[in-house]
């Protein structure tokens, strides 16, 4: 009846399946991508399509790819540096300083959040720390002040999302590393599509409460200084520390003075000497940052390894293949191809977060993107970058979309009981409409990634 | 059963030991970071012939921290889960979905690894590698080492999380701390969280 159709040639459908419907045991990610790998490995072997010599080889990458790759320390000390910066309160201080500067604007509070989330991205890429400090430190007062929730909930997950694109980000790090371009390329490519999506924040936030002025009442003016040099004063002293750090951190990389892994460990080292400044490092405060940054370390380590298991085992298993197969039978242009790409992305996003998309989609697709051929659009040799940031920005969806929102679970977990997810669910539905027009914007107009790492390398 | 309780626990606390001792590792690789850089940048290092050796170091450490914390991570219970589900079940539906998920897709996974790792270890030492680099930090057996070492402490704590599981699953009442510490759902482990 089906002749000529072997189950063996299906397996790694099976696998992506599999690791979909696993993950929702609530077994830890990382185990279920890895677990799955294996088990395909076992289940190869009884069909005859897989060696269990094989297995020697998933150690080999894991040291080869995960351990023994110098470009992966970054990732350890950029969380470390965004962990100090979080906990020793000096991101803290930024959002109330810019709190009582916008105070009189409409909509203060969350523009002071989407700055505050713009500048921090800056410094975590690990987006749980930021949407978790927001949370906790705007959310309150939005909400005394009679924002309307959906407003409030919405900015905040947004703008702590911006974390992992605006560098230096771990996802770009791993992102750059997959696609083998450079670190610092992709750095200098994502600095105007992700200030480009924090001003369609702004623009937004301004222009809806200019419209409707109920939404977000302004603070009371007695708040705070009133005049003008303690204003200033207020402003240099906890906005300009950390903001100098970040761009001395940026500007070293994109000057090809520090490679990112340099950069990252000075910037690590430059956050603990700000909370010095600030008289605040001690024992105690440095054992919970280590203790928080090198967990999360960890946790995004673990699931690269077990993702190296997975997507050894199912490129054996000839997954490559069965992906150009099904590509070509659709019989779409590059654009189709590329748009498709893009939408899988987003799709799956309701169901994965952005290490499982990045880890697994993108060494599949990028064989297929890099032969690609988009005639004067763009050139061939800039197609890799210019699909990192695609990926990136399309990627700051996967935070925002329920089910599996990680920022919005993370927001309701620590936001006041009177904020119910409808609120969150109906806030998002805004920003990730921009950024979907992010993402056409930079399809559009590839010189939004590409300009900058030229005009600046040149 | 008094002895399985007191297994898991002296299983947990190694692990958290060893866990939180690794932590502290990035200071030290922080701190060579940037000397390397201080020194090549400002004292012209000669040849760099220290830089390659610290540059190997880094990842070295990075390696050491990652591969122990991999154990602690889930001990302490920050490996990302998807709880959408999860948080509706029973306690006793959550203690078997583990016990079944450690067996099926732990397990197997940190056997192999182990396996094969002490394997790529051994090979490494008996000819003797060096650095890819001439320069660089030798004896690659070490941190090749620490593959098979990192996914065996995984594998005691699976095996102290599933010992609590069906010491759980057998007398609900028995430990009701552990219990709601590994088994509650996410409102429950949050009120639970032990200090430190």
């Amino acid at each position: 009846m089906f002749e000529g159709v072997y189950i063996e040639d299906y397996l790694p459908a099976f696998m992506f399946l599999a690791v979909l419907l696993l993950m929702f045991t609530g077994l830890p990610v990382a185990w279920v991508v890895g677990g799955v790998g294996i088990a395909f490995g076992f289940i190869g072997f009884a069909l005859d399509v897989f060696s269990p010599v094989e297995f020697f080889s998933i150690v080999t990458r894991i040291y080869g790819e995960t351990i023994s790759n110098p470009v992966l320390v970054a990732i350890t000390m950029f969380i470390l540096m965004g962990v100090m910066l979080e906990k020793s309160g000096i991101a803290e201080d930024l959002l109330r300083t810019m709190q009582i500067v916008l105070r009189r604007v409409p909509g203060g509070l969350a523009l002071a959040v989407t700055i505050v989330g713009t500048v921090m991205a800056a410094s975590t890429g690990v987006i749980g720390a930021s949407v978790v400090m927001l949370t906790i430190l705007a959310l309150p007062v939005m909400l005394k002040q009679r924002y309307d929730r959906a407003l409030a909930t919405g900015t905040i997950a947004a703008s702590g999302t911006l974390g992992i694109l605006i560098p230096p980000s771990i996802m770009l790090v791993l992102v750059a590393n997959l696609l083998a371009v450079s670190v610092g390329d992709l750095f200098m490519a994502a600095v105007i599509p992700g200030l480009a999506l924090s001003g369609l924040y702004l623009a937004y936030i301004a222009i809806r409460c200019a419209l409707q002025p109920s939404l977000a009442p302004p603070l009371d003016s007695a708040e705070g200084p009133s005049d003008f040099g303690s204003l200033m004063l207020l402003l240099v002293k906890s906005f300009v520390p950390p903001t100098t750090l970040i761009m001395l951190v940026l500007g070293s990389i994109f000057a090809g003075w520090a490679t990112p892994t340099e950069a990252s460990g000075v910037g690590a080292f430059g956050a603990f000497v700000l909370a010095a400044a600030h008289g605040r490092l001690s024992v105690s405060l440095t054992r919970e940052v280590l203790k928080d940054a090198m967990l999360t370390s960890a946790m995004v380590f673990f699931i690269f390894i077990g993702a190296t298991a997975l997507s050894y085992v199912f490129r054996s298993l000839g997954g490559d293949e069965l992906v150009v197969d099904l590509i070509d039978s659709l019989g779409l242009g590059a654009w189709g191809i590329l748009i498709m790409i893009m939408a899988i992305m987003f799709v799956l996003g309701f169901f994965l977060d952005w290490i499982q998309i990045t880890l697994i989609i993108v060494p599949v697709f990028a064989p297929v993107i890099e032969l690609l051929d988009f005639g004067t659009h763009i050139a061939q040799a800039d197609i890799m970058v210019w699909f990192g940031i695609l990926v990136s920005v399309n990627l700051q969806a996967s935070f925002l979309t329920p089910p599996l929102g990680f920022a919005l679970f993370i927001l309701k977990g620590s936001a006041p009981p009177e904020v119910t997810i409808q609120d969150v669910y109906r806030g998002i539905v805004p920003f990730v409409l921009l950024q979907l027009l992010g993402v056409a914007l930079v399809l559009a107009l590839p010189e939004m990634a590409l300009w900058l790492p030229r005009v600046v390398f040149n | 059963m008094h002895t399985l309780h007191r297994i898991s626990h002296g299983l947990e606390k190694a692990i958290t030991v060893i866990g939180k001792g690794a932590m502290w590792v990035a200071i030290p690789l922080m701190l060579v970071i940037v000397f390397d850089v201080v020194t090549r940048k400002f004292f012209a290092q000669s040849m760099g012939m220290i830089s390659s050796k610290l540059q190997d170091l880094e990842w070295h450490l990075n390696g050491i921290i990652i591969m122990v914390l991999m154990s602690y991570g889930y001990l302490a219970d920050t490996h990302v889960r998807i709880e959408l589900i999860r948080d509706r079940l029973s306690t006793q539906a959550r203690a078997w979905i583990e016990v079944a998920g450690i067996l099926v897709l732990m397990v197997p996974f940190c056997l192999l690894m182990i396996y094969f790792g002490y394997d790529f270890a051994e090979r490494s030492f008996l000819q003797q590698e060096q650095s890819a680099a001439m320069t660089g930090l030798g004896q690659r057996w070490m941190i090749k080492a620490i593959i098979p070492i990192g996914f065996a402490l995984a594998l005691l704590a699976t095996f102290s999380l599933m010992l609590k599981c069906v010491l759980f699953l057998i007398d609900p009442a028995g430990d009701p701390a552990a219990a709601r510490r590994y088994l509650g759902n996410t409102a429950a482990k949050r009120a639970a969280e032990p200090e430190g």
